[in-house]
């Protein structure tokens, strides 16, 4: 760990250039809560517990935007590159970004110089699944908290960079891991809570949220996702989920059913409810557990006061092509038919995208967003897919004569029509910016896989573009129809979240380095600027000074490079990198 | 699933810190780094003095001592395959500290697996593992067909072979006896405190298992297993493509082994039969 200067030198490096943002105050759960309002700060993943990642700031704009530029670069350094998928906070002239390999920089932004930067020091032995990637922080009172890739959470003191706690969310040597922005929700019995899910290697992990007294880093309740397993609550164990074990899982599979919901979750402060995505089940092989296999690939509401489950819903139920349910789920207002639906969309990995009524997790509609799905034929009137069985991948076991089994193509490709990339509602236009691709895969059984130095019966795979020219696709989708209002198309797939304002512009960045902003109305690109290295992280904006700022983390990585297949040719070129770019419009250019 | 596909991908090894190295580099450095899995009893685990033990350790001591290099054990866990198992342990490293390893011990020696890994090979097949189930002959005096644990319990390791064939086996009819363990160590539990007449692995393994348990009066039997994916493969050791001299020189140290009997002595100690792939 380092800390190269205190927050001391911060706060005279700003009263030299004459910042009055910097007088600190800490942040309080209510800001987090108010967080998309006030435009000065971003003291939450999603720019609002919602997730929604709208900015009502239009200080830049259609207009304006040709006149945008950067105001500095920063560099992550060292040897140690690969995806970085970010999402900066910001509270009183500081920038708080993670980056790849566990590590964290505070960011004095009126200069862009580091005022600490901490390295998690990893033990050996880590073998994490996909890459070494960090989404995020988060930030209460006076400390900022983050996951490390050994499935710890640290607390920091935000103006110095120094541990104050930090505690084991699960065991790396059992295959857990930990990737996503904690996630702060005020409650009545225990004050605010800090909430993470685990994350991990597929096969004999549970899936859990864990809630934390962030003071301590105290466990104050567990809530595993597969039912049969028990949940606490101040130490003591509180009820089953699902009621019972083994009515929707088969012997003890239960046991180690999968579901992580390891990318975190929103919160709704209407409802008081946090939503969170759970993982695909386990073992891979869906012939060996028939059932819908509950809580895996779902979204639950949980009632963070006590960590009980007040409703599930599960987008593939019986999952056999890996489609995690993680995807956030993003609370709005909806006006259907001349009502008020208090609404929650979530576009899932399996290309559907679903509206529920988020009080009760009923459903109400789900639409494609991507093109030429084929592992179901559509959803029916209870949300449930209408599967196809011919496009299921085949039971490994009737392979074993030795002969390659029969090959399957399934669209979506097990990376999704949408990835872990949050995407954006616009309160103005009332669409949802979706990044999503146009991928399937092939499927089939191998006669032979070894594991552990044992014969194995296992799967191949290859991902294939479903179109010569592109895969990425960021699409306006309208929630009350499901209509795409218009499409961006990108040649690599899409990596990055998204980011929409009250200026009328959607942002989002691409693998080819380009930093973008598209008309939210038309999906007209209205400026780029090439950031040097791939973008796989999410924009924010907010106001200091008088000026609206627009920051973007880069570096090229994350689950893409990992399957080559023939996405490969889309991707192979690119280069890694890990900067902080932040940008705004230049005095000079000002008012024209 | 997921890592089938990706030796496909496009690492440039260049910036490696450690990376595995021919003969003569080990020779001259003094030491050899030798990968074994960990929780792997009996062919490799940690004894409780913290040492590290077991069938495959031993002949990598053998190795280092016939090369007159000092020994260092790389032990670590099994990722999905043992494709990704070649690609950190040997080639590539692990995507923190970029270690590798300049020998792996048991990896399958099998045609197809050597091809599709272009960046290693696959040398010198010292054991024949087989599947095999240990039952306690009190609770289940005799067992022809697996049609027998259609009421009574059977342990096996989670994600392993023998989960994969009971699992399957007679239509999934064989699923509610199945107790599965996290690790082998779970398995050795179950049957340890009587929760299970019979656990099914490899044949060394079960030896193992009844070893642990001496006051169990264990059998042990291979009936028929219709419909598994291998009952009986070859492991050897596998070596970076541009290290063979050394792959060379250890197939050199391991058919001595054979030979003078000391593999059966290594395999004894930990009481298992040796018994030596046919090729």
């Amino acid at each position: 760990m380092k800390n190269f200067k205190l927050l001391a030198v911060a706060s005279a490096l700003a009263c030299a250039t004459g910042l009055t943002s910097q007088v600190s105050a800490d942040v309080g759960v209510a800001d987090i809560v108010g967080d998309q309002a006030s435009t000065g700060d971003i003291v939450s993943y999603g720019l609002g517990p919602r997730g929604q990642r709208y900015s009502p700031l239009s200080m830049i704009n259609k207009e304006n935007i040709k006149n945008l530029f950067p105001v500095w670069s920063f560099s992550f350094g060292g040897e140690k590159q690969r995806g970085q998928e970010s999402q900066p906070l910001i509270k009183d002239g500081v920038m708080y970004v993670t980056g790849s390999y566990s590590r964290m920089w505070a960011i004095d932004i009126a200069t862009g110089e580091e005022l600490w930067q901490y390295d998690a020091r990893l033990p050996e032995g880590i073998l994490p699944c996909c890459d070494v990637v960090n989404r995020g922080a988060a930030i209460l009172g006076d400390k900022v908290f983050f996951g490390t890739l050994d499935a710890k959470i640290v607390a920091l003191d935000a103006k110095t960079g120094k541990v104050v706690w930090r505690k084991k969310i699960a065991d790396f040597e059992a295959g857990y891991s930990y990737t996503a922005a904690p996630l702060i929700v005020p409650t009545e019995a225990h004050g605010p809570l800090i909430l993470t899910g685990n994350s991990g290697g597929e096969f004999g992990v549970v899936g859990e949220v864990q809630a934390r007294n962030p003071e301590t880093g105290d466990l104050v309740w567990t809530r595993p996702v597969i039912e049969g397993h028990a949940g606490t609550l101040n130490g003591k164990e509180t009820s089953i989920t699902g009621g019972a074990a083994n009515t929707s899982w088969p012997g003890d599979m239960w046991k180690n059913g999968g579901g992580a919901p390891w990318l975190g979750g929103t919160y709704d402060p209407d409802t008081k409810l946090a939503f969170f995505g759970t993982g695909n089940p386990a073992p891979w092989n869906s012939y060996l557990r028939p059932g819908d296999n509950k809580w895996t690939s779902s979204r639950v509401a949980i009632n963070p006061e006590n960590g009980e489950i007040e409703w599930g819903f599960q987008t593939t139920p019986h999952d056999g092509w890996d489609y995690d349910g993680v995807n956030e789920f993003v609370s709005f207002d909806m006006e259907k038919d001349g009502k008020m639906i208090k609404a929650g969309a979530t576009a899932d990995r399996n290309g559907f995208f679903y509206i529920l009524d988020r009080t009760n997790g009923d459903f109400i509609s789900a639409t494609p967003f991507v093109k030429n799905i084929t592992w179901a034929k559509g959803i029916d009137e209870n949300g449930r897919p209408i599967w196809d069985p011919e496009n299921r991948p085949g039971n490994p076991a009737e392979s074993a004569d030795g002969k390659k089994g029969k090959s399957i193509f399934a669209v979506p490709s097990f990376l999704g029509g949408k990835n872990w990339m949050p995407m954006a509602y616009s309160q103005d236009t009332n669409l949802f910016y979706i990044p999503s691709n146009e991928w399937g895969m092939d499927i089939w059984n191998e006669p032979v896989t070894y594991k552990k130095g044992a014969a194995y019966l296992g799967a191949g795979f290859t991902i294939k573009p479903i179109f010569d020219d592109y895969i990425g696709s960021l699409k306006a989708v309208d929630p009350t129809t499901g209509d795409i209002k218009w499409e961006y198309k990108n040649k690599a797939p899409l990596w990055g979240g998204v980011l929409t304002t009250g200026g009328g512009l959607v942002f989002t960045g691409t693998p080819e380095g380009f930093l973008k902003a598209f008309d939210e109305e038309t999906g007209e690109e209205l400026w780029k600027f090439q950031t040097g290295t791939g973008i796989v992280s999410s924009p924010i904006t907010w106001e200091q000074d008088g000026e609206q700022y627009l920051t973007i983390v880069t570096g090229w990585g994350g689950a893409v490079p990992l399957w080559g297949g023939e996405v490969a040719k889309f991707v192979s070129y690119l280069n890694q990198g890990g900067s902080v770019w932040t940008f705004k419009i230049p005095e000079q250019l000002a008012g024209k | 699933m997921k890592t089938v596909l990706l030796l496909c991908a496009f690492f440039t090894l260049t910036t490696a810190i450690a990376h595995a190295r021919p003969i003569d580099e080990v020779i001259d450095s003094g030491y050899i780094t030798i990968f074994v899995y960990e929780d792997y009893a009996p062919y490799s685990f940690t004894r409780e003095d913290g040492e590290a033990t077991g069938i495959d350790v031993d002949i990598a001591r053998k190795f280092a001592e016939d090369l007159g290099v000092e020994l260092r054990i790389l032990m670590r866990g099994a990722d999905e395959n043992v494709d990704d198992d070649l690609r950190i342990n040997l080639w590539k490293g692990d995507l923190i500290h970029r270690k590798v390893a300049d020998v792996m011990m048991h990896v399958p020696y099998d045609r197809e697996l050597d091809t599709r890994n272009e960046f290693i090979v696959l040398m010198s097949p010292y054991f024949l593992e087989e599947v095999a189930v240990v039952v306690d002959s009190v609770e289940l005096p005799e067992l022809e067909t697996f049609a027998r644990f259609l009421n009574k319990p059977i342990a096996a390791e989670l994600d392993t072979v023998s989960d994969f064939f009971l699992s399957n086996a007679f239509r999934g009819q064989l699923q509610r006896s199945i107790q599965r363990g996290r690790t082998f160590g779970d398995v050795i539990s179950l049957y340890k405190n009587g929760d299970v007449a019979a656990a099914m692995a490899s044949k060394a393994q079960v030896q193992w298992i009844a070893k642990q348990a001496p006051d169990i009066e264990s059998k042990i039997y291979q009936p028929p297993m219709p419909g598994i994916v291998r009952s009986s493969w070859p492991v050897g050791i596998g070596i970076k493509h541009d290290s063979r001299d050394l792959g060379y020189a250890l197939t050199d140290v391991a058919s001595n082994l054979v030979q003078s009997g000391e593999m059966e002595a290594i395999a004894a100690k930990y009481g298992v039969t040796f018994k030596a792939p046919d090729y």
